[in-house]
């Protein structure tokens, strides 16, 4: 009796009338402005471990899928504004991939993100970073600070934390109220401000050149040589880092592109001039 | 001590029991067949060896003589089936001097089957052992556990079923010294094509009974490069030298002085 | 990579030429990513004419190199003469088969001239002394897929001296190139009937 009932009270069953009101919710429901697109997931129990097993070559030497990974970068702060200096070499296991890597991206004309990790990671979610500024500004009529756009970074990559995104990042950039501003963050959702940072697999050697020349009243000039040092440094010693040196001044007027340097040329160069490398004979 | 030193295999478990992996070896991913006729026995293999998904060798050799007459065709781990190989040879030839005879088939595939049994197919040779002596001729497989077999056609390697189906599909009983060639190089060619593991050319060795073997070394060569059509030869000078040295190696010439001789003057005493 | 012969990295290739052999090798020893040293050779002279490529776990080819030195050096007090590559080639690969249940990690190439005919001579070995005879060129170590396409392109029969070095020496050197673990230097041997000509070559050093 009740189910005879039920089929004459409940009206919906009806297609045209299912899909009217499907419309219907469709449009009470306010549009998601997520902050993030949805990613699809492989349709397994557990996406993550699964993802793992086949792509962390750290873990399991015979993983099929390599993620590009290895690299040096770095970026630090000085009275002139900031120098930004990476490498260009992808890798996938010993194999170079690729020697002429694009590793600093460009997210607006007062903006520059790094890349160290995976490279499609850094590539996709930092020009996602950029379009998430440029509406930043269409919404408030000002530029992003570095401190909220890099959060914006942050925020976004702790929603996917433990789910195999790997990123090592400087967002460097110049704006009014904060001054030159470099944030570090990583996949671990790690945003950490600071004046000198150096990110991938050549970072300490990178470190050790940088550190110990490091001044703050250092000119343009000196500085950019420093940064450019430095990973000259990284790549000699780290066998994933290599090819060449993109160097990058950032200033109040916003960043400033200094070039494309083949290691392999300026090497000698420098090691000629300095009187340094000792270690190589010549 | 003669043979096999284990000195470095516990430190290997050692390795692999850290997750270290084990380097692969040279294996020949290959077709080998054997084949009977009227008046005696022929073999045939495919030339490539592989490591890994690499071709290693385009022209190796893997027809083996075991005895003037009793040859053998490898398939398996390369080194396993070259060295024991020459080990079972070695010993074949001591044998029949002093046994005073000719050596047997049947011996050859004994001595193979007793020595790859010992090691429990920890030696990866797979073989099939083909000849004549005073008793025929004769045409066995040996496996790397030490099981043999016996048979008027063999197939064996990653490339067996190809040719096995040709050697199912043509097979007849009695055939001719020229037919069991053409059945056998077929069979090859068939594995050359549809098995990945093996490739380029067919070696072939015909025995017959009462005459001596014959090796036809690439017998066919049906994947033969096409030349390159350009040069690409650098301009002297293109590759930048930090140092060089140089070695001189000097011919010594010896010149033998003879002397005490009775026709020499020196040396000459007074009587 | 654990795998231990790709711990420390390195390359070697050999090539024969008209009446000439060429023998190369790159410096670098590294453990993993860091690059520890760059004048590790991976190629030892055995006789006259006898030239040994040894690329793999720095340790072993260390180990195998002293082996070989004792060997040969046994091996000349008794016949009176320095060894034969040919000779040599199956020196080598009865001291890897003896340790067939455990192995050394490394990958020999020999290459050479026969003292009597000059004739030219080159093999490669597998970890456990398979021999691998070849009449154009052999190679080996981390960067051998990538000297494989490079020699498959570049060789061609019948080079002079000179000329083979520029083979030889360009195979390697854009080899290694795209090899993380190998490069920082290279050494090249070209071996002709009256001399042994070697030279260091200027490369990349990153």
């Amino acid at each position: 009796m009740n189910s005879i009932a039920k089929q004459y009270t409940q009206g919906n069953v009806n297609p045209v009338s299912r899909e009217i009101n499907d419309a219907m919710a469709e449009l009470a429901t306010p549009p998601q402005l997520g902050l993030a697109p949805t990613l699809q997931l492989p349709p397994i129990s557990q996406p993550t471990d699964f993802l793992r097993a086949h792509t962390d070559d750290a873990t399991n030497p015979d993983c099929k899928i390599k993620i590009a990974h290895g690299t040096t970068t770095l970026a630090f702060r000085f009275q002139g504004g900031i120098i930004v200096a990476v490498d260009s070499r992808a890798t996938a296991g010993n194999w170079i991939a690729s020697q002429t890597v694009n590793k600093v991206i460009r997210i607006n004309p007062k903006l520059l993100g790094t890349m160290a990790g995976g490279a499609a990671d850094c590539q996709y979610w930092e020009t996602w970073l950029g379009s998430q500024c440029r509406l930043y500004e269409l919404r408030n009529k000002e530029r992003i600070s570095v401190a909220a756009a890099s959060k914006i970074l942050s925020n976004l990559v702790y929603e996917y934390k433990g789910m195999g995104l790997s990123m090592g990042t400087m967002i460097c950039g110049v704006t009014k109220k904060e001054g030159p501003t470099i944030f570090y963050v990583d996949s671990d959702g790690t945003r950490l401000k600071g004046d000198l940072f150096c990110v991938g697999s050549g970072q300490t050697f990178a470190y050790g050149v940088l550190d110990s020349d490091y001044k703050w009243d250092l000119t343009v000039e000196e500085a950019l040589y420093l940064g450019k040092r430095s990973i000259l440094a990284a790549t000699h010693r780290d066998a994933y880092s290599g090819g060449s040196i993109n160097l990058y001044h950032v200033s109040e007027e916003g960043w400033e592109y200094h070039g494309n340097y083949n290691v392999g040329d300026i090497f000698w160069d420098i090691k000629a001039k300095e009187h340094s490398f000792v270690n190589v004979e010549t | 001590m003669p043979g096999l030193n284990f000195d470095n295999y516990q430190r290997n478990q050692y390795l692999a029991s850290k997750g270290f992996s084990q380097a692969k070896a040279t294996s020949t991913g290959t077709t080998i067949v054997g084949c009977k006729f009227q008046n005696g026995v022929v073999i045939a293999a495919d030339t490539r060896a592989t490591a890994g998904d690499i071709v290693a060798d385009k022209n190796c050799e893997k027809l083996h003589r075991l005895a003037p007459r009793i040859w053998c065709a490898g398939a398996g781990t390369a080194a396993d089936t070259e060295m024991v190989t020459q080990l079972i040879a070695s010993n074949l030839e001591l044998h029949s001097l002093y046994e005073n005879r000719k050596p047997r088939v049947i011996t050859a595939m004994t001595l193979l089957k007793q020595h790859l049994f010992k090691y429990q197919g920890h030696l990866g040779a797979y073989l099939i052992v083909a000849g004549t002596d005073p008793t025929g001729a004769h045409l066995t497989s040996v496996q790397a556990h030490g099981s043999t077999d016996v048979g008027e056609y063999l197939s064996l390697g990653s490339g067996s079923l190809a040719a096995m189906a040709v050697l199912e599909t043509n097979w007849k009983p009695d055939m001719t010294r020229e037919e069991a060639m053409q059945l056998c190089s077929d069979a090859i060619l068939l594995g050359i094509w549809n098995d990945l593991g093996s490739g380029s050319n067919v070696d072939l060795c015909v025995m017959e009974i009462g005459k001596d073997a014959n090796l036809y070394r690439n017998y066919m060569t049906p994947n033969v490069r096409i030349a390159k059509e350009r040069s690409y030869k650098f301009a002297r000078g293109t590759t930048a030298v930090l140092q060089t040295s140089v070695r001189d190696l000097l011919d010594v010439e010896e010149t033998v002085i003879p002397f005490g001789q009775k026709d020499s003057d020196a040396m000459e005493i007074e009587a | 990579m654990s795998d231990p012969s790709s711990i420390n990295g390195g390359a070697a290739v050999a090539m024969v030429g008209k009446d000439c052999v060429a023998i190369a090798s790159d410096l670098r020893l590294g453990n993993q990513s860091l690059g520890v040293s760059n004048n590790f050779e991976k190629v030892f002279q055995f006789g006259d004419k006898t030239f040994l490529g040894l690329t793999g776990l720095a340790s072993d080819v260390t180990t195998l190199s002293q082996v070989f030195r004792l060997k040969t050096n046994l091996y000349k007090l008794r016949e009176e003469r320095s060894i034969e590559p040919q000779t040599f080639a199956n020196l080598v690969s009865s001291t890897l088969y003896e340790k067939r249940f455990g192995p050394y990690f490394i990958g020999p190439i020999v290459a050479g001239l026969d003292s009597k005919t000059d004739k030219p001579f080159i093999c490669g070995f597998d970890l456990i002394g398979c021999i691998d005879f070849a009449k154009d060129f052999i190679v080996s170590g981390t960067a051998s897929d990538q000297l494989y396409g490079m020699c498959e392109s570049l060789y061609e029969p019948n080079l002079e001296p000179e000329d083979l070095f520029e083979t030889i020496s360009q195979a390697l050197l854009n080899a290694v190139d795209r090899d993380a673990l190998s490069g920082w230097g290279c050494v090249v041997y070209v071996i002709t009937k009256d001399r042994v000509v070697k030279r260091v070559l200027r490369t990349r050093q990153d």
